[in-house]
C-alpha cells in the first residue's frame, strides 16, 4: 500500500534516530538548566530588597511530567487507603473524642497556611531568575494545591465519616468571633504572602517549613495515632514527603542571595522577625492542641519543641547556614522560654473563651493532670486547682449559669490580646514569659505582650491594625455575637463548641448563654 | 440592640452616599472620608469598627459616577478629580526616591494610598505606583532595624506609655 511522502520522511527520519524510550537524570538536569523563559520583566508585586542570583541549584531536579507521575501515585495511596480500608473499618468513629475535636482546628488552620503558601511559592517564582531555582519553586506551589486539598479532604472525611460533624465541615463562619482564627492569619496570611517575597520566603520555608512543620506535620502523627487516629498520619505524612523539597528551596533561597549586599543588611533582621512571628503562635497553640487536645499523650510538647525547634533547627539548620551570614534569632533565647508554660497559659483562656470557637474543649481529667503535674512540676498549684474548682462549679453542665470567663472577672484578672500576633494572655495569671505593654498613640490603646512584637508595631503601625473581639464586640452580649457570627449549628440555637466531648452531656444553646448576661468589655478601656 | 453588621452608622451613610450624584461630590467625600477615618495616624476612632464597610460603599458609588460620566480615555489615564495620573504617581515616585527618612517615606506611602486608593486613580496606574513606593519603604524601614531601643524608638514614634511590666 502506498504510503504518504510525509509519513515516509517521518518512518525514515525514525531510522535514523530512533524516539526516546528513557531519559537519564543527567539529562533533565542539562535539559533544565537550557530553560529559557524572559527573566528581563520578570517580578513580584513588591521587588525584593534581595538580588536573587541567577546561578542557583535546585536540589530536586524534578521535570513538572515526573513530579506528576510520584505526586500521583501518592496520591491514589492515600486516598485509596482513607476510602477503601479506614472506612470499612470504621476508622473515623474510634478516634478519642478529645482528637477528634483537635483535628477540626488542625486541618482546618493548615488548610489556610498550605492555601497561602501557593502565592508565595508563586511570589519567588516571579522573583527567582534561576532556571533551576524557579523549578524548585514550581514543584512547591504545585505541591501546596495539593496540600490545600489534602487538609480540606481530611476534614470532609471526618465530618462525612466520624463524629460530631460540626466544625469539621463549615469552621471557618466563625472566624469573627473565634479568638485564635487571628493569629493564625497573622501567621499563615500575612507572614507568608504579604510584601518582600524574600521576607515570605523566610517566614515560610525558613522558618514555617524547616522549623514547624517537624513539631506540626510529623509529630501531628504521632499524637493522632496514639488516639486511634488512622487518618491524618495515612494524610500528613504524605504531605510531609513534600515538605523536604520546600526546606530545600529555602535554603536555596539563602543561597542566592548569599553574596548580595542587602543580605548583610537584612536577613538577619528578617529572619529574627520571622521566627518570632511563627513562634509566637505555633508555639503555644501547637502545645495546646497536642496536650490538651489528647486523651493518650505521646511527649510533653517542650521536649519536642526543644529537640525540633531548639535544636535541630537553632542550632544544626541555622548553623549549616552559618557560612553564609544567617545567625540563630535573637528571639531565639525567649521563645525557649514560652515553650514551657505558654500552651497551658493559652488552654487556661481558651477554655475560659469556648462559646466563641467552633471545637470542643474538654478538661483535663484527673488521670491526666497526674501527667501535667510529672512533666510541668507546679502545673497543679496553677492550673490544676483552678481546673477543679471550674468543675466543682459546673462549667460543663448548660444549668450551672457558670463560664470560666466569669473566674478572670471575678478574680481580676483581665486578659489582654497582643496586637501583633493576635494570641491573647492574662498577665496576672500566667507562668509564661508573657509581660503586659500598653502604648497609646492617636487616643486608641494597644496592648503587646513581648518586646520583639511591640517592635514591629512601632516600625510598621500600619500593618497591624486587626481589631480583636473586646474592641469589635464591646458592649455586646455573648449570645449575640455568637448567633450574628454564626457559632451555632444547623438547628440554629446549639452552640457548634462545647465545654465538653462526652456524648452523654447536654449540649449548651444561646439561650444557656443568655441567661448568664456575660457582656464583652475592652480590657484596655480601664487602664 | 442593633447588629452587628446592620446598625444607625452604616444606615445613616448608606442614605447619605445614596444622595450622591455627581463624581466631584464622591471624590470630595471619599477623600475626606479616608483621611478623617481610614488614617493611620487618624484621632476620630468613632467609625472605627464601621469605616472599612462604608468607605467600600462610597466607593462603590465613586465607580458608578467615575463610569458615568468618563471617556474611555478619561477611565485609563485620569484621576477622578481630574488629574492626570500617571502625573500624580511620578510626583510620589520622585519624592520618595529623594526619600532617605523612613517616617517621612511612611507618610508619602500612606498619603498615597489616602489619596489615590482606587477608583480615585485608575488600577493600573495605582498598583504599579504603590508597589514601588512599598518597596522604597521596606528597604528604609529594615535598614539599621535594630538601631534605636526601644525606649527611643517609643519617642519618636510620639506614643505614650500607659504601662509596661
Amino acid at each position: 500500500m502506498a504510503i504518504s511522502s510525509a509519513t515516509k520522511a517521518a518512518t525514515d527520519a525514525l531510522e535514523v534516530n530512533r524516539a526516546p524510550v528513557s531519559v537519564g537524570a543527567q539529562e533533565v538536569h542539562k535539559w533544565l538548566q537550557s530553560f529559557t523563559w524572559d527573566f528581563d520583566k520578570n517580578r513580584t508585586k513588591y521587588s525584593t530588597k534581595y538580588h536573587m542570583a541567577n546561578d542557583t541549584k535546585e536540589q530536586f531536579k524534578l521535570i513538572a511530567k515526573e513530579y506528576a507521575r510520584m505526586e500521583s501515585v501518592k496520591d491514589e495511596r492515600q486516598f485509596g487507603s482513607l476510602q477503601d480500608v479506614l472506612t470499612r473499618v470504621d476508622a473515623a468513629n474510634r478516634v478519642h473524642p478529645k482528637w477528634n475535636e483537635s483535628m477540626k482546628v488542625i486541618s482546618n488552620f493548615l488548610e489556610v497556611g498550605e492555601y497561602n503558601a501557593i502565592a508565595a511559592t508563586g511570589m519567588l517564582w516571579d522573583s527567582a531568575t534561576a532556571p533551576e531555582q524557579k523549578n524548585g519553586y514550581l514543584g512547591q506551589v504545585l505541591d501546596e494545591i495539593r496540600h490545600t486539598n489534602q487538609c480540606g479532604y481530611i476534614n470532609y472525611y471526618f465530618a462525612k465519616q466520624g463524629q460530631d460533624a460540626a466544625g469539621h465541615n463549615d469552621a471557618r463562619r466563625t472566624r469573627a468571633i473565634g479568638p485564635l482564627w487571628k493569629g493564625m492569619k497573622r501567621v499563615f496570611s500575612d507572614g507568608f504572602i504579604s510584601g518582600d517575597a524574600v521576607e515570605c520566603s523566610i517566614n515560610l520555608q525558613l522558618v514555617g517549613e524547616a522549623c514547624f512543620t517537624n513539631p506540626l506535620i510529623v509529630a501531628v502523627t504521632e499524637w493522632a495515632s496514639a488516639n486511634g487516629d488512622e487518618m491524618t498520619p495515612t494524610v500528613f505524612l504524605s504531605i510531609e514527603t513534600d515538605e523536604l523539597r520546600h526546606m530545600a528551596n529555602g535554603y536555596q533561597t539563602v543561597v542566592s542571595i548569599a553574596n548580595d549586599e542587602a543580605a548583610s543588611k537584612y536577613l538577619n533582621t528578617d529572619l529574627n522577625n520571622a521566627f518570632w512571628t511563627q513562634q509566637k503562635y505555633f508555639t503555644p497553640v501547637l502545645g495546646m492542641m497536642f496536650e490538651y487536645g489528647s486523651h493518650f499523650k505521646v511527649e510533653p510538647w517542650v521536649k519536642t519543641w526543644n529537640r525540633w525547634v531548639y535544636e535541630d533547627w537553632g542550632g544544626i539548620w541555622i548553623g549549616r547556614l552559618g557560612k553564609y551570614g544567617v545567625e540563630s534569632p535573637a528571639s531565639l533565647r525567649d521563645a525557649k522560654k514560652d515553650a514551657y508554660w505558654a500552651h497551658h497559659d493559652l488552654f487556661m483562656i481558651a477554655y475560659a473563651l469556648w462559646p466563641t470557637g467552633f471545637f470542643r474543649l474538654t478538661l483535663p481529667t484527673a488521670e491526666e493532670a497526674e501527667w501535667y503535674e510529672a512533666n510541668y512540676p507546679g502545673w497543679y498549684d496553677m492550673y490544676g486547682k483552678v481546673y477543679e474548682e471550674w468543675r466543682a462549679r459546673g462549667c460543663e453542665d448548660p444549668n450551672s449559669g457558670f463560664l470560666p470567663l466569669q473566674w478572670f472577672i471575678e478574680n481580676n484578672h483581665p486578659i489582654y490580646i497582643d496586637r501583633v500576633s493576635q494570641v491573647p494572655f492574662c498577665p496576672s495569671y500566667s507562668k509564661g514569659a508573657s509581660t503586659l505593654r500598653v502604648l497609646e498613640l492617636n487616643g486608641k490603646k494597644h496592648s503587646f505582650s513581648d518586646q520583639w512584637g511591640e517592635r514591629m508595631w512601632l516600625s510598621e503601625p500600619e500593618r497591624y491594625e486587626c481589631q480583636n473581639i473586646f474592641e469589635q464586640y464591646e458592649g455586646r452580649e455573648l449570645s449575640e455575637v455568637i448567633a450574628e457570627g454564626h457559632g451555632v449549628r444547623s438547628d440554629g440555637f446549639t452552640l457548634i463548641a462545647q465545654p465538653h466531648t462526652s456524648k452523654d452531656g447536654r449540649l449548651w444553646t444561646l439561650d444557656d448563654i443568655k441567661k448568664i448576661g456575660c457582656v464583652f468589655a475592652d480590657p484596655l478601656k480601664s487602664l | 440592640m442593633a447588629k452587628i453588621h446592620d446598625n444607625p452608622n452604616r444606615t445613616a451613610w448608606v442614605k447619605k452616599i445614596a444622595g450622591l450624584t455627581t463624581l466631584s461630590a464622591g471624590h470630595a467625600l471619599l477623600k475626606e472620608f479616608r483621611t478623617k477615618h481610614l488614617n493611620v495616624f487618624k484621632t476620630d476612632w468613632s467609625l472605627e469598627l464601621d469605616g472599612q464597610w462604608i468607605e467600600c460603599k462610597i466607593e462603590e458609588k465613586v465607580a458608578l459616577l467615575k463610569r458615568a460620566e468618563f471617556n474611555d480615555d478619561k477611565f485609563m489615564n485620569n484621576c477622578t478629580c481630574g488629574a492626570n495620573a500617571q502625573e500624580v504617581a511620578d510626583k510620589a515616585i520622585a519624592e520618595i526616591t529623594a526619600c532617605t527618612d523612613m517616617y517621612k517615606a511612611e507618610r508619602i506611602h500612606i498619603d498615597f494610598r489616602l489619596a489615590c486608593k482606587p477608583p480615585v486613580m485608575p488600577v493600573n496606574v495605582f498598583l504599579d505606583t504603590d508597589r514601588q513606593l512599598g518597596t522604597k519603604l521596606m528597604e528604609l524601614r529594615n535598614t539599621d532595624y535594630y538601631a534605636l531601643p526601644l525606649e527611643e524608638l517609643r519617642k519618636v514614634r510620639g506614643v505614650n506609655v500607659i504601662t509596661l511590666q
